[in-house]
């Protein structure tokens, strides 16, 4: 057991020095080699066999599963990222009574967050907020990204996009660049609707563009139906003002049949 | 009987309640004998009326009298009650006399359902007298117990005697431990085809899941099991209030609010504080989806109280004012965070923006953003930014009826049509049409007629031999006229 532990332990120092070189790959495969040596630990989830070495065993492996959260993020890999993240929470949930809380719980807990929202599923997002205890909504971390959903619920996009820069963690930027780029397909299908035409100018300011060139690559790439006329641009390049006076016949008559079904049934 | 009067003049209740429960009993064990699921809800129904006036000399009675002396039941019951008896100082001299008058009527064998019965009374007086350790053994015995049985009669006093377990747990802040117990019952509800256990069981896992806010668990549980037709409406109004809680935090509102407004209408009335949640929560869904709930559902007798913090954020809505609900969120946020809503409240300020954004869409024909901004109360670094941002996703949502000028820097309203010129009213009216058939057909299905009724409409054996011998005789008779007509 001993002898297993300080192994690992050892292993774990090179991963940490590859890492800290950012040396991307040599990490990854140390770290295959860790989780298949975590196996063999009794003291771990699911069997949390408690010996004089478990709470040792506990802290270690929660240490190497936050590295591997957080080397997912350098490396961009989403999925990776939500199965180490699954496997780290049942250590924070489970083991709360045996080891003390750890300092990159909230920070991490706050990037799934993040994540979360960048891919769009805020059911999943609003379940995850609902585990965490009220006094948790005050660290800082959390409270970025529920303010970041907040903003995006309502619509105040430029909150968001300004909210990049006060990122409470360097690991949150790879995340606020994706969600940047949501942020912009949705102000653009906003505009859409609400503008009849913007000058290059102001559309340049609100896309959050750096050149006039990238904002006419992004209009010919994504919305072809975006007319640029001179230095404006127009929206919509004529608006159906027939509207459309047809009866949707097929439901009405499926619900009149249906009435007439049941109607029927009452002797 | 009179003994007990005499000795102790005071105490005037015994007597009259202990022959209710004997009462109980008989109708239990007929019950058993004819296999019929009513008497036993009916037990079950008179036991609670005498339930407030329990007392330990009334129940070591009962027991005395239900179990026979010595037997394992008795054995295993006794230590719950005597603890109690020593704690109180005048049983001491009862006990005597009633072992006297309760031998004329000691029977062989005992239904295990009567024990299981002695189990419940138990468990609910030790409730009631607030020894809740005691309680929390005494149920966890009566579950190893029936976990031994398996008798399709005992499954109504079963699914009590779960509540109850579960009910001693919660109270003693132990709920974490039982989960794998209640599942291990469920399973074996399962198999036995035991639907009322079932049902049962999964309320009690579903109610065990949300109260430590694990509502990815319980959403994983009830999505897998399988549900029957509900037996009991009291079983129905709780899973739908589950249901309607897990869907409200899953932001499928249009949902959550039908599962919560039909827990409401179905609970019974005499179940306060059941309804008073359901209110609650059908409030803040109703809020969330955009209509206002009317004043009516916050004046009902009773829970005007309760219900007065949320009536103050219906109104900070309706008016669509970001200081008012700020304010009222604050000042009854203690309340909102004991009914766990804390976070549905925070998703409100996005509705009260909206209405406000209404509001003035609707009053003004052309407004500039700063003004905007400045009367929707937003406070941020870049409010008129932020106003732009607000309004074309709102307009882009269908919220409101605009369109943005950048250049000037205003937001003009357009011209609502009339809406019965669309689909509007049918639409309406669809609903109302399909809630009365359902209604209609539901209430068919729950008709329930007496075993019997039918058969006197059929024709007893006698009465069939009588009608086709007669119907020979005129068939003859036919045959011989034809015949004579040759």
């Amino acid at each position: 057991m001993e002898g297993k532990l300080a192994e690992i332990t050892l292993l774990f120092q090179k991963f940490k020095a590859a890492y800290g070189k950012n040396d991307v790959d040599t990490s990854d495969n140390i770290l295959s080699q860790l989780k298949v040596k975590l196996t063999e630990l009794p003291g771990l989830p699911p069997l949390f066999k408690s010996s004089p070495t478990a709470v040792q065993e506990l802290l270690l492996a929660r240490d190497i599963f936050e590295h591997a959260v957080v080397l997912s993020v350098k490396m961009e890999d989403q999925d990776a990222f939500e199965r180490h993240f699954l496997q780290l929470k049942s250590y924070y949930t489970d083991t709360r009574g045996l080891i003390p809380p750890s300092e990159q719980e909230y920070p991490i807990l706050g990037l799934n967050l993040l994540r979360l929202l960048v891919q769009n599923r805020i059911a999943e997002f609003h379940t995850e907020l609902e585990l965490l205890p009220y006094a948790a909504h005050d660290h800082i971390c959390i409270k970025h990204a529920f303010e970041l959903e907040q903003s995006f619920m309502e619509g105040a996009y430029n909150r968001v996009l300004s909210a990049r820069q006060a990122v409470p963690h360097e690991t949150y930027v790879y995340f606020m660049d994706l969600l940047a780029k949501t942020v912009r397909d949705e102000i653009a299908g906003c505009s859409e609707k609400a503008y009849d035409s913007l000058s290059l100018a102001d559309a340049k300011k609100i896309l959050m563009f750096a050149s006039d060139r990238d904002l006419q690559a992004y209009v010919l790439d994504d919305h072809p139906d975006w007319e640029i006329r001179g230095t404006r641009v127009y929206f919509q390049k004529a608006k159906e003002l027939a509207p459309c006076k047809e009866i949707p016949s097929l439901q009405l008559i499926n619900q009149t049949l249906g009435y007439a079904r049941e109607l029927e049934r009452i002797v | 009987m009179g003994q007990d009067v005499e000795k102790r003049p005071v105490e005037v209740v015994p007597p009259s309640v202990l022959s209710q429960l004997k009462g109980v009993i008989a109708s239990i064990e007929k019950g058993v004998l004819n296999k019929e699921m009513r008497l036993m809800a009916r037990a079950n129904r008179q036991m609670f009326a005498v339930r407030r006036q329990l007392k330990t000399s009334t129940v070591s009675a009962i027991m005395k009298h239900a179990l026979p002396a010595g037997s394992d039941a008795l054995a295993r019951l006794s230590p719950f009650v005597a603890a109690l008896e020593k704690s109180e100082k005048d049983m001491d001299v009862d006990s005597p006399a009633i072992t006297g008058q309760s031998h004329g009527s000691q029977k062989q064998s005992v239904l295990p359902e009567v024990e299981i019965f002695c189990y419940l009374l138990v468990t609910i007086f030790l409730i009631d007298q607030k020894k809740l350790k005691e309680a929390k053994a005494c149920s966890t015995a009566a579950v190893k117990r029936l976990q031994q049985l398996n008798r399709r009669t005992l499954d109504f006093l079963a699914a009590r005697v779960f509540y109850y377990y579960s009910y001693s747990h919660e109270i003693t802040d132990s709920l974490a431990d039982i989960r794998g117990t209640l599942l291990a019952l469920h399973q074996t509800a399962t198999l036995r085809h035991d639907e009322l256990g079932q049902e049962t069981l999964l309320n009690l896992l579903l109610r065990n899941y949300l109260h430590y806010n694990l509502y990815d668990h319980a959403e994983k549980l009830r999505s897998k099991t399988q549900r029957s037709d509900s037996h009991s409406n009291q079983q129905l109004c709780r899973y739908l209030f589950y249901l309607g809680k897990i869907r409200t935090i899953q932001l499928e509102y249009t949902d959550a609010k039908e599962c919560l407004l039909q827990a409401g209408r179905k609970a019974p009335a005499s179940a306060r504080g059941f309804r008073i949640q359901c209110t609650k929560w059908a409030v803040i869904v109703r809020l969330l989806l955009g209509e206002i709930p009317e004043r009516t559902t916050f004046m009902q007798p009773g829970m005007r109280k309760a219900l007065r913090p949320y009536f103050e954020l219906t109104n900070a809505v309706r008016i669509g004012d970001l200081e008012l609900f700020r304010h009222v969120a604050e000042k009854s946020s203690s309340v909102f965070t004991a009914d766990k809503c804390h976070n549905l409240i925070v998703r409100l300020r996005h509705n009260v923006i909206r209405t406000g954004l209404r509001n003035i869409s609707i009053a003004y024909s052309r407004i500039s953003l700063t003004d905007v901004a400045k009367k929707l109360h937003l406070d941020s670094a870049t409010p008129v930014d932020d106003a732009e941002s607000i309004v074309t996703k709102a307009i882009r949502d269908g919220g409101i009826d605009a369109s943005v000028d950048h250049s000037n820097g205003w937001m003009q309203s357009k011209e609502t049509g009339d809406v019965y010129s669309t689909q509007e009213p049918q639409q309406a009216f669809h609903s109302r049409i399909a809630f009365c058939l359902n209604i209609h057909n539901e209430a068919v299905q729950a008709l329930r007629f007496p075993p019997d009724a039918h058969k006197k409409e059929l024709e007893s054996a006698e009465k069939r031999r009588e009608r086709q011998q007669q119907e020979q005789e005129l068939a003859k008779h036919i045959a011989e006229e034809d015949d004579d007509e040759f």
